[in-house]
């Protein structure tokens, strides 16, 4: 009797073929994209979203053709912090077009498409065993983007990473070696220890880091316009990663975030001059051949 | 997955997939040498794995061979097709709609309908959807 291996195809079912497909249509999608960065972290609440939006708008301000994906889908950002709530993508001859911010950034956000009150939910037929299922389904949505978006000509697309360890090595894996990875941290121990463990998890991250950012190292006082400790320093998780900068907390640049304000449209102040310095060494990092 | 007839020691082809009912894929196979066929029926489970990676079961031919056995299919396609506010579609507006991932599609529509209306259009296409698109500096 025949084995599996003795029958030529798939059985007539498509899938494998419908999924090189997809991943055909996913390259061509990207093939005018100079660089792609992935920007992540083990731990939430960091400022990856917060940093994806600075470094894009500070590219988009050195002339530099730049997008973001935001690849979090359930609790996504970057709709509000680039002003276009309400803003829907449409489509056109190539595909689908993106809205743009004040400040010529190309954003795909699910903010774009729901409001802040709803969830994204996804149709099932299998009721109440969506954790099955739930993160395939999250990365096909996420190739369906790739492929449909009309990305065209761009220097940099950005993806903005949903946080946990495992998912920073899902979307490594998902993106592809052509795609850079930026962590980003605290100055804490707890979060340094996620880190680290987010960058144990992708096991070809050495050649693919761009470096890391410590965000909120330090609180920028506009009073004395001096930057202050907000955690303890003990170095006693070393991370031995390239450090692209370290950014002081900020409030204006936080409320800029909630408004959808770009860093270019902020006055100059201790971190935004860092900010600045992150997308300088980001760059030199890109433009250096590997 | 793959069928084999076993007395035929022949793989069996897919003849057609009928669309899910309550959960369930029909999915018809024959054996090309005896004619014996038999139907995989997928419960919900087996269903949400497979949609979940983006994908339909069964090449475009036979995934039309089990649409065909409505015999009313081919009626309820109309050349335009006119929403709750009286905008119409055009085919080929609404055929370039078919390359917006389907959870944007929704959204995409009301911007564009709502466009429409507020610019008197009352009909959608190629040139309001380009018009759209460029009053929203895209």
């Amino acid at each position: 009797m025949k084995s599996y291996h003795d029958i030529a195809g798939d059985g007539g079912s498509n899938i494998a073929e419908q999924v090189e497909a997809g991943r055909e249509k996913i390259a061509r999608a990207l093939s005018g994209v100079r660089h792609r960065v992935a920007v992540g972290s083990g731990k939430g609440g960091v400022g990856k979203s917060t940093l994806t939006r600075a470094l894009a708008s500070a590219l988009s301000a050195r002339g530099l053709a730049v997008a973001i994906l935001d690849a979090d889908l359930n609790g996504p950002t970057q709709a509000r912090m680039s002003g276009l709530r309400g803003a829907v993508p449409l489509p056109g001859p190539d595909g689908l077009t993106l809205p743009r911010s004040r400040d010529g950034v190309r954003v795909f956000s699910v903010g774009e498409l729901i409001p802040e009150s709803q969830a994204l939910e996804f149709a099932s037929v299998a009721s109440g065993d969506a954790h099955t299922w739930r993160a395939t389904k999250e990365f096909a949505l996420l190739g369906d983007l790739l492929g449909s978006i009309a990305w065209g000509r761009l220097d940099v697309l950005f993806f903005d990473l949903p946080p946990g360890a495992e998912r920073t090595a899902q979307f490594a894996d998902f993106l592809g070696d052509e795609t850079s990875l930026v962590l980003v941290t605290l100055p804490s121990e707890i979060s340094r220890g996620v880190v680290a463990r987010s960058l144990a998890a992708v096991p070809d991250a050495k050649q693919r880091l761009a470096g890391y950012v410590e965000n909120m190292s330090g609180y920028f006082c506009a009073d004395c316009g001096e930057v202050k400790p907000l955690f303890p320093e003990s170095g006693e998780v070393p991370l031995d990663l390239p450090l692209l900068g370290r950014v002081p907390f900020d409030p204006a640049l936080a409320r800029a975030c909630d408004r959808g304000v770009s860093l270019s449209e902020l006055p100059a102040s201790a971190a935004t001059r860092a900010l600045e310095g992150v997308a300088e060494r980001l760059v030199q990092f890109l433009e250096t051949p590997r | 997955m793959k069928f084999l007839c076993v007395p035929c020691d022949k793989p069996m082809t897919m003849m057609s997939v009928s669309p899910p009912d309550r959960g369930s894929l029909s999915v018809v196979y024959g054996c090309p040498e005896c004619g014996y066929e038999m139907a995989m029926l997928t419960n919900a489970h087996e269903t949400q794995m497979v949609s979940s990676l983006g994908v339909k079961v069964g090449s475009s031919e036979a995934v039309e061979a089990g649409a065909k056995k409505c015999p009313f299919s081919a009626m309820i396609a109309p050349a335009a097709e006119e929403t709750a506010s009286g905008v119409r579609w055009t085919a080929e507006a609404s055929a370039r709609m078919e390359s917006v991932p389907e959870f944007v599609r929704p959204m995409a529509r009301t911007g564009i309908e709502r466009f429409a209306e507020e610019s008197g259009y009352r009909e959608i296409d190629l040139k309001v959807l380009d018009e759209a698109r460029a009053r929203f500096g895209m």
